[in-house]
């Protein structure tokens, strides 16, 4: 793969393999292209020198090489293993849709996401686990950070299916319950289901003291409202039928998702929440970059 | 409101698509699996009523749009009084070019302004109109526009009278025979001697208002006393008009003034002429010229001839007395070509009836035996008046008479009954001129009587036909030739001649070609008096007519189906509409561009 994974269409990254084949490469060329630890943990720790390329923070020069072998090489550090994080991943019905058919669904993105989230954790040390949902918890893989849980989270993202409905109140009481221990907890969801209950669970997290990161997917359909002059929208998850006109509806219709994102990124900046809304169009390797950046901010 | 392409009507049909559309569009959209209806339900509380309405507004854009178009197609028209064009239409215009016509107001012939309006009219009518052209004849000419020009142009003020309430019945019943709308046109100087008889009518009629006329005198009857002058006599010349400030008459013979005098419209004035020579003379009554001329001179016919040769057997002796007055003042000479007397003589003879009751029937015999168709009949005692039209009798009293019987021309009347007849060269009295049977011998009247008698007789049957241009009448059973500028026209007895159309005198000719009379052909005396009646008697008379003072008014009344044509409006309002729906429709489109 002479390519960076991280930065080509996640549909064209999806026909090079399966997720267990294309998380490795993702979380490479992420990492490649990052000068420290994407997600530090509270303490760093040496593990080893590489040799200095240009672009590299001069602070990080081991001067003693540099005066015992005279050569510039770049101290590495990793994190901690203290944080434990947890992947929550949304699995019901609306995230399994695509509103086109080069496109992965909602579902088969978040899925990567979380792969090549876990697989960064892990590399850092970090206790990683996965919790995926839909009208209830379908797969839980426990936090660790032992060397075979690459694997098990891996496997459990591949055996995941879509459920047929979305019961949000009962899934997220489980999944709140299952969070016992505080840490990291990475959302993944397309959010597509009431937004106070969904707040108050988030919400209730960070109260436990857990940090909060918030993946909002959206298939680029689902933001531009298209379609012949009149048709029938119906919910997957509820069956719920809408019958407009794409044409006339564009516009509120687009208003409407505005609104909604707006208030999603208000309510979880006002409960200190970290919140991302992210394309199913978008290269993991950007996306990754800004869950970076965020967690950078959160410290 | 009237459609010029109404086929294109079968368009309307369309304005029902944007409808149908909308409702087969809804019918079966087709599904589709969308996660975020929920956003969708949100955006459909917040704008579905505004998008209904706006959705209806576009429908109602469309179908008015499409229904514009159709319409602009079909070309409608509408009645209205600012059109540009009119319905086609029955149009009769009455030009009254009576003589009236020629008066001069404002410097300008009355005619002038008529024609002027009725250019207009023709001006004015498109190829689907009717249009007809009463004259002062009031026969309608149904015309082309390419003729009504020159018809208008042609008709010059005549010596006749237009009766306007028949040529507005006449008018009317024209343009109600046809299918299409119509009115009159009255064209005249609306003189109130010309409105006639009240016109009801079922079409719209229209009058131009042409004004008060100016003060006018002119001729308007002359009278010549006695028929024959030997050799002299009195024309009475009646002033007709409506100015009564007198001017001077004057009386024209061979370019010599026979006489003069003064007289006002409405006053009458007797010019005594003397020394008239024997035959018929045209002489012609002229006065002061006004702003009408056509009406300030008359032809008058006079008739001269020699003191007839009388002489009186057993007529009594007031008779007798009279007749020596005559002889001595040369109005009579002594003769026997007229012999007055109780009995039937031989040439021209004055029948009285004898004193003596016993010899009526021996009078009776003679008067068969010449031939004469009247008798003597019973006697009779009362008390009548004379009466005559050709004879100075003075309303004389009648108390015994000898009822007339027979058929003859008569001459003289008491209280409707025949007092003087004429068969051919006699004449019978049925009362003898004396003071037990009548009280004329001892009246002034009685020599002038016996005189124009006389004369009358020995001149033999010379008479004057009065008409009015045009007239149809019946000359008298000795005509044989109406003696015309452009020639002869023959005459059968019984069959009536129409007068020609120019006054004057037209003389009249036996077999034997001698002139026996005349035919005088002169103005209508009503066409002189030039005051309009009141606006409200004028509309009244004329079928609740219109009042217009001009030419644009004029010929909007009379095209009353004027109308404008809707089309160019129509499209004016589809291409509104359609920049209207664009704006309404591309509001949307812009904001989901943005």
């Amino acid at each position: 793969m002479g390519e960076r994974l991280d930065l080509l269409d996640p549909y064209e990254v999806a026909q090079l393999g399966g997720i267990e084949l294309t998380a490795g490469g993702i979380v490479e060329g992420f990492l490649a292209g990052l000068h420290r630890s994407p997600f530090r943990g509270f303490s760093v720790e040496f593990t080893e020198h590489r040799p200095y390329q240009p672009g590299d923070e001069l602070r990080y020069l081991d001067w003693r090489v540099y005066a015992r072998a005279d050569r510039l090489a770049i101290k590495q550090f990793e994190a901690e293993t203290n944080l434990r994080a947890m992947l929550v991943l949304d699995a019901s019905a609306s995230m399994a849709w695509s509103g086109a058919l080069r496109r992965l669904t909602k579902l088969q993105y978040g899925q990567r996401l979380a792969a090549a989230l876990g697989l960064v954790l892990l590399r850092q040390r970090d206790a990683t686990g996965l919790i995926a949902f839909a009208e209830d918890v379908q797969a839980m893989v426990p936090a660790r950070v032992r060397s075979l849980q690459r694997w098990a989270l891996l496997k459990a993202l591949t055996a995941l299916e879509p459920g047929r409905s979305t019961a949000a109140a009962d899934a997220l009481r489980r999944v709140t319950d299952l969070l016992q221990r505080r840490g990291l907890v990475i959302f993944i969801s397309d959010l597509l289901f009431d937004q106070d209950l969904a707040l108050r669970a988030l919400q209730f997290l960070r109260h436990r003291g857990h940090q909060v990161l918030v993946f909002h997917l959206m298939d680029p359909a689902e933001l531009e409202l298209e379609g012949p002059p009149e048709v029938r929208f119906e919910d997957p998850e509820s069956g719920q039928t809408v019958v407009v006109r794409p044409r006339e509806f564009r516009t509120a219709y687009r208003e409407a998702v505005r609104r909604s994102v707006t208030a999603w990124r208000g309510a979880c900046r006002r409960s200190g929440i970290s919140y991302l809304h992210v394309r199913t169009d978008t290269p993991f390797g950007h996306v990754l970059r800004r869950a970076a950046e965020r967690r950078a901010r959160l410290g | 409101m009237e459609f010029l392409q109404p086929l294109a009507l079968f368009g309307l049909a369309a304005a029902t698509v944007p409808a149908l559309l909308h409702l087969l569009q809804r019918r079966q959209p087709p599904t589709v699996v969308f996660p975020a209806v929920r956003y969708l339900v949100d955006a459909e509380e917040r704008h579905s009523r505004k998008l209904r309405l706006r959705n209806l507004l576009l429908l109602l854009l469309r179908t008015a749009l499409i229904a514009a178009i159709a319409f602009a197609a079909s070309r409608p028209v509408v009645p209205t009084a600012f059109g540009d064009a009119h319905a086609p239409s029955a149009v009769a215009v009455v030009l009254d070019h009576s003589l009236s016509s020629g008066a001069v107001v404002n410097g300008e012939p009355r005619i002038d302004r008529l024609r002027r309006a009725a250019h207009a009219i023709g001006r004015e009518a498109g190829a689907g109109d009717r249009l007809w052209l009463l004259g002062a004849d009031g026969t309608p000419h149904q015309l082309t526009g390419g003729e009504w020009t020159a018809a208008v142009d042609a008709l010059a003020p005549v010596a006749r009278r237009l009766d306007l309430g028949a040529a507005v019945r006449t008018a009317a019943a024209v343009v109600g025979s046809q299918s299409l709308p119509g009115a009159v046109v009255v064209l005249s100087d609306l003189q109130a001697t010309a409105l006639g008889d009240a016109a009801q009518v079922d079409v719209p009629v229209v009058l131009l208002d042409a004004g008060s006329g100016p003060g006018n005198r002119g001729v308007g009857a002359v009278r010549v006393e006695p028929e024959t002058w030997t050799p002299g006599g009195v024309v009475v010349v009646n002033v007709g008009g409506d100015d009564t400030s007198a001017v001077e008459v004057r009386l024209d013979l061979d370019g010599r003034a026979l006489g003069r005098g003064m007289a006002g419209a409405g006053g009458s004035v007797a010019l005594p002429v003397e020394g008239v020579g024997p035959g018929w003379h045209a002489a012609r009554v002229e006065l002061m010229p006004d702003e009408l001329r056509a009406d300030d001179g008359m032809a008058v016919a006079l008739h001269g001839s020699r003191p007839a040769a009388a002489s009186a057997v057993g007529g009594g002796p007031f008779v007798d007395a009279a007749l020596a007055v005559l002889t001595a003042t040369g109005r009579v000479r002594p003769g026997r070509a007229v012999v007055l007397g109780d009995r039937p003589e031989a040439g021209c003879t004055i029948v009285l009836p004898p004193a003596d009751p016993a010899r009526i029937g021996v009078v009776n015999q003679a008067l068969a035996a010449r031939g004469v168709p009247v008798r003597f009949g019973a006697r009779e005692s009362g008390e009548w008046t004379l009466a005559s039209d050709l004879f100075p009798l003075g309303a004389a009293a009648v108390r015994r008479r000898y009822r007339l019987d027979g058929d003859a021309a008569v001459l003289a009347t008491v209280g409707d009954i025949p007092w003087m007849v004429r068969a051919g060269d006699v004449v019978v009295i049925a009362s003898r001129l004396e003071e037990d049977w009548t009280e004329l011998p001892l009246r002034p009247e009685f020599v002038p009587f016996l005189d124009a008698l006389i004369n009358r007789v020995g001149a033999g049957e010379v008479w004057r036909v009065v008409a009015v241009p045009s007239e149809p009448l019946r000359l008298p059973g000795s005509a044989r030739r109406l003696l015309l500028p452009g020639g002869a026209l023959a005459v059968t007895a019984g069959v009536p001649v129409e007068a020609p159309i120019d006054p004057g005198i037209y003389f009249v000719t036996d077999a034997a070609s001698d002139t026996v009379g005349v035919l005088v052909v002169r103005a209508d005396p009503r066409e002189s008096d030039l005051r309009t009646a009141a606006p409200g008697v004028t509309r009244a008379s004329l079928g609740g007519a219109r009042l217009v003072d001009a030419e644009p008014a004029l010929t909007r009344a009379a095209f009353s189906g004027r109308r404008a044509e809707l089309t160019t409006a129509l499209l004016v309002a589809a291409l509104l509409l359609a920049v209207v729906e664009l704006m309404l429709a591309s509001v949307g489109g812009a904001r989901v561009r943005s």
